[in-house]
């Protein structure tokens, strides 16, 4: 009688330990978790997911060749009337007669390409500059400190340039073409990913954990690599989702002072801004479709930064 | 004075300072943790630019003591006191700046880069904050088979059974090897910091604040397990904590800090039963008990003010300031480390 | 009549349930206990009563958490409410969602729960006040002591200018803060924890508070300036015939300083007694095992200890039992049986099995 009613508790016990399955898995777990159930997450996501995969399979699925003059005879009769949307071109044409829907499909490969590299040049550079200082400050003694003095003192200079003079600079010398927006965008995220990591490095390394490995004899390179990098990350993949929509508007920006891709066979969103520039009093619809592009793909790069920062933050995991 | 004190690496303003070598207390049983006059001083810089020192912040100033091999000493004073820095310089993980630390005959304070990382095996450390001292991403197989992976011990599958025998004996189940600790509850978390530290089986383990912050009826789970764990494997603990009960429970020696020195050190059954040191009386007298009719009758020593600055602590007695009975002499000299009574030893002025 | 009167409070945060039906009261000039574990419900208590909850019903809710488990909620609220104005400011500050409040809690015959925000901020402070635990983040950190004293002093009592400083420097040198007219410049990062706590109590206790609630206050103290608080709060609850609501964890504070004691496991009231009836005769099995837990230093060295088994995570629902059942060594078949009630008038207990047990 007794035991079969210590059944019914145990019972119990696991149905309310069941209601409380959020707190398992890793944290990375946990956090992807927390962000499916964000409606800022979902809808980055879709965005983002939407602007990829238009990336992806753009050229395939554009209905035109984006660089054929296909209507250019139109234009010219028109005296640069463009038509606007209409049932053969969505988006209409542009000054020289190509279809604008193809354009924003097919640039939108280029932006993302853009985009990512420029951020990805800047996080392991950056991320590089900023680890090393922080375990050099943090392990070498007397002398990482000054090491991680003169390094931080360096990214602080850095910093202080403003990034479109930087990416100015670094264009100016390598001259314009795709490759130089993105050394420029991606070398001026640089000081910001080194501060940011070697920030969350030195709170990590003062953390109980990291004590209680340096009591194991946990070896230090092991533990910058294995205790403290992973736990520092978490704000440096955060800062990198929102940097990227940075990257893709700072792209755009160099790409409008015609610094980006002299190529008119390969479209790309700002150079087409840069086009439309002329004739933003007849026909604005044309700045209007590689704004709202670079708008909306930036907006969604930054939702799901935010989403991402949120779900990571120490503070709300402890409280779930 | 011993002859070690004049040994070089010792600075030469010690001198003056009296006899706090506690290896003389138990000359019978031979002591595990050998710990003499042992000084940590945090410098305060000033200056954006040029950093200077401007003084020193005394958290340890000169503290001795010993632990016989199996024993617990238990280290008690209040937030400020230097307890949790002394059992860290003992551990090496605060750098001492002056005096010695054996520990079964090695000297923990002579020890450098590699071989003090490889020494580390022998001596272990349970922190208070459970959850902060266990790396958040590292699942439980992954956090206790790291101190043998880093000493070179044994296959992994090797690693694998001495892990799953420690969360046996810390009375946790093999299942939870794949769990990570935010999944465990504050006991369970604690569990998994000593079994960490057992994982090495090392003669002394540092227990900084085992307790405290635990939920009571966990705290007296951890308690008893330490116990348990202590015969088990044989070992040495090194106990800090605020709670005075707690030590008395735990230990066999007590020892109160005040500001950076001992004041007082005495069996864990004399020092609660017959303190010599003001401190020690007005701390035992401070602790709620458990009792409507003990509380209404216990006489309170009330204390006056708060624990004075360690960068500037006060001439002669530390403890003057705050002290009941203090008179002229107390700020004058420094009260000598002596022993008042067989094995019991008091840094005062007076036989209260 | 008491002065405060708590019946069956109820507080829910989304579907996790902090406080499940928590009845007590409190007499003037008398010290009421609410004592347990973290998670329990007892600091959620408080801040029902004090109206410090932001209030969100139907507020998106999150998934469900069983009230033991409410452990990290009960934590993050004490962050949250360490500050107190800001939590009164705040109407739904964080995004945990708004707490479901239902009961009643009479206040000398008003039912504070049933004010409007606006009238509960004209009580708060002058009828009842609080002290946290943490007295840091309670202060204002860029405002002087001293004014921070003189703002209540103004907003409740009318006093001005140099009229509230003596005021206010008598109600440091009330609580025993030496030199008080200096420390009223000085900011809450250059006095030191207990200076702190008893600048919070100076606060508290401007306008004569008629119930004062302190959660934890010792609990961030060290032992000789946790006594000389308690000494602070028992003079003040004589000479002066406060209330005091007393909210810990530590059974030592309970036997010092209370009259009665309620102790609360997962958000429910186990176990309720005057203090020297409970400690003499604790009937719950949980109050049992939380004393059996403690080290004492009254007892014979090396007594070995105790403990209660399992962890709070080890629970079930109030409804299908006994919340305790899954720790409990005494448990058997009525355990499990249905929603155990509170029995007994002055020393009163939630265990089916006492008869038993006992």
């Amino acid at each position: 009688m007794t035991i079969a009613k210590i059944e019914k508790l145990d019972r119990l016990v696991e149905a309310t330990a069941s209601a409380r399955d959020a707190r398992t898995g890793s944290l990375w777990r946990q956090s992807i978790r927390r962000m499916r159930r964000s409606p800022m997450a979902i809808t980055g996501a879709v965005i983002v997911g939407l602007f990829v995969v238009v990336a992806v399979v753009g050229p395939w699925v554009a209905p035109y060749d984006p660089t054929a003059q296909t209507w250019g005879r139109e234009v010219f009769l028109n005296q640069n009337i463009f038509p606007g949307p209409r049932a053969e071109n969505w988006f209409g044409l542009d000054h020289l007669g190509r279809d604008m829907f193809s354009r924003m499909i097919v640039g939108a490969r280029q932006t993302l390409l853009v985009g990512v590299v420029a951020t990805f040049i800047g996080f392991i550079a950056g991320a590089f500059i900023g680890g090393v200082a922080a375990a050099a400050g943090t392990f070498g003694g007397r002398w990482g400190e000054r090491c991680e003095a003169v390094i931080m003192r360096a990214v602080d200079v850095a910093l202080a340039i403003p990034m479109l003079l930087l990416a100015l600079s670094v264009a100016a010398l390598l001259g314009p073409s795709l490759r130089t927006v993105m050394i420029a965008v991606g070398v001026a995220q640089i000081p910001i990913f080194a501060r940011l990591l070697r920030g969350s490095m030195l709170a990590q390394a003062h953390s109980d954990y990291v004590l209680a490995a340096i009591a194991i004899g946990v070896p230090k390179g092991r533990i910058v690599v294995s205790h403290i990098l992973p736990n520092s990350l978490g704000p440096v993949i955060v800062q990198a989702t929102l940097v990227l929509a940075t990257a893709i508007i700072e792209a755009a920006a160099l790409s409008y002072l015609g610094l980006g891709n002299p190529d008119p066979g390969s479209p790309e969103w700002g150079t087409m801004l840069a086009d439309a520039q002329r004739f933003l009093s007849g026909a604005p619809q044309l700045a209007i479709y590689p704004a709202v592009g670079i708008i909306v793909t930036a907006l969604g790069f930054t939702l799901l930064g935010e989403a991402m920062r949120e779900s990571l933050d120490p503070r709300l995991r402890r409280q779930e | 004075m011993s002859p070690e004190q004049t040994e070089p690496h010792v600075p030469a303003q010690r001198t003056e300072e009296p006899d706090l070598s506690g290896a003389a207390t138990t000359p019978a049983a031979s002591p595990l943790l050998e710990v003499e006059d042992l000084k940590v001083h945090f410098p305060i810089r000033r200056g954006i630019v040029v950093e200077r020192t401007v003084g020193h912040v005394q958290a340890v100033d000169g503290v001795g003591l010993s632990i016989d091999a199996g024993g617990t000493y238990g280290l008690v004073g209040e937030s400020g006191c230097g307890k949790t820095t002394f059992g860290r310089a003992v551990l090496r993980l605060e750098e001492p700046t002056a005096g010695r630390v054996r520990l079964g005959g090695d000297e923990v304070t002579a020890l450098k880069g590699e071989r003090l990382r490889r020494f580390r095996s022998k001596m272990q450390m349970v922190f208070q904050d459970p959850l902060g001292s266990l790396n958040p991403r590292h699942n439980v197989d992954m956090l206790l088979s790291e101190p043998l992976k880093v000493h070179g011990v044994g296959s992994k599958a090797e690693r694998r059974k001495l892990a799953v025998e420690t969360l046996d004996a810390v009375g946790l189940p093999k299942s939870v090897l794949e769990r990570f600790p935010h999944e465990f509850s504050g006991g369970q978390r604690q569990r998994l910091g000593i079994a960490r530290a057992l994982m090495l089986r090392p003669d002394l383990i540092v227990c900084d604040e085992p307790v405290s912050a635990l939920d009571v009826s966990i705290q007296a789970q951890v308690m008893n397990l330490l116990d348990e764990l202590q015969d088990e494997f044989g070992l040495t603990y090194l106990v800090i904590a605020h709670d005075l009960a707690v030590v008395r429970h735990l230990s066999d020696r007590v020892g109160v800090m005040y500001l950076g020195k001992l004041v007082e050190e005495a069996d864990s059954e004399t020092i609660y039963e017959n303190p010599r040191h003001p401190y020690t009386k007005a701390l035992l007298s401070a602790v709620p008990q458990p009792d409507p009719e003990v509380e209404a009758t216990r006489e309170r020593i009330i204390l006056k003010g708060d624990l004075p600055s360690p960068a500037n602590p006060p001439s002669g007695c530390r403890f003057r300031t705050r002290c009941p009975w203090a008179e002229d002499i107390c700020a004058e000299v420094e009260p000598e480390w002596r022993e008042a009574a067989s094995g019991h030893k008091v840094a005062c002025h007076f036989d209260l | 009549m008491a002065l405060l009167e708590v019946e069956d409070l109820r507080v829910a945060f989304g579907a996790s349930t902090a406080v499940d039906g928590v009845s007590f009261s409190v007499d003037e000039g008398k010290v009421v206990g609410l004592v347990g574990e973290s998670g329990c419900g007892k600091s959620v208590t408080s801040l029902a009563i004090m109206g410090l909850l932001p209030k969100g019903r139907g507020r998106r809710t999150r998934e469900p958490v069983q009230a033991a488990a409410a452990e990290p909620v009960d934590s993050g609220l004490k962050v949250a409410a360490s500050a107190p104005q800001a939590v009164a400011a705040s109407g739904g500050r964080g995004r945990r969602g708004g707490a479901d409040v239902q009961g009643r809690a009479a206040f000398d015959g008003t039912d504070l729960l049933s004010l409007s925000p606006a009238a509960m901020r004209r009580r708060r402070g002058k009828d009842l006040a609080m002290v946290f635990q943490d007295p840091l983040s309670s202060l204002n950190p860029v405002v002087p002591i001293g004014r921070q004293i003189t703002e209540v002093l103004e907003r409740h009592r009318g006093l001005k200018g140099d009229k509230a400083s003596k005021e206010a420097a008598s109600l440091l040198d009330r609580v025993g803060i030496p030199d008080p007219l200096r420390r009223l410049k000085e900011y809450p990062h250059q006095l030191s924890g207990g200076m702190r706590q008893r600048v919070l109590i100076a606060i508290a206790v401007a306008c004569a508070p008629r119930l004062l609630i302190a959660d934890e206050p010792t609990t961030a103290l060290d032992v000789t300036i946790q006594a000389q608080i308690l000494e602070l709060l028992k003079d003040l609850v004589e000479t002066e015939g406060t209330a005091l609501l007393m909210i810990t964890h530590d059974l030592g504070v309970v036997a010092g300083i209370c009259d009665e004691v309620n102790v609360l496991y997962s958000g429910r009231v186990v176990e309720s007694a005057p203090v020297r009836e409970l400690f003499r005769k604790p009937t719950h099995p949980y109050t049992v095992g939380l004393l059996g837990s403690i080290p004492r230093l009254d007892l014979p060295i090396h007594e070995p200890l105790t403990p209660i088994r399992g962890s709070i995570a080890d629970v079930i629902r109030w409804r299908d039992g006994c919340a305790f059942a899954p720790r409990c060594d005494k448990v058997a078949a009525p355990c499990v049986d249905g929603e155990p009630a509170l029995v007994g008038a002055v020393h009163a207990h939630r265990c089916v099995m006492a008869e038993e047990v006992a």
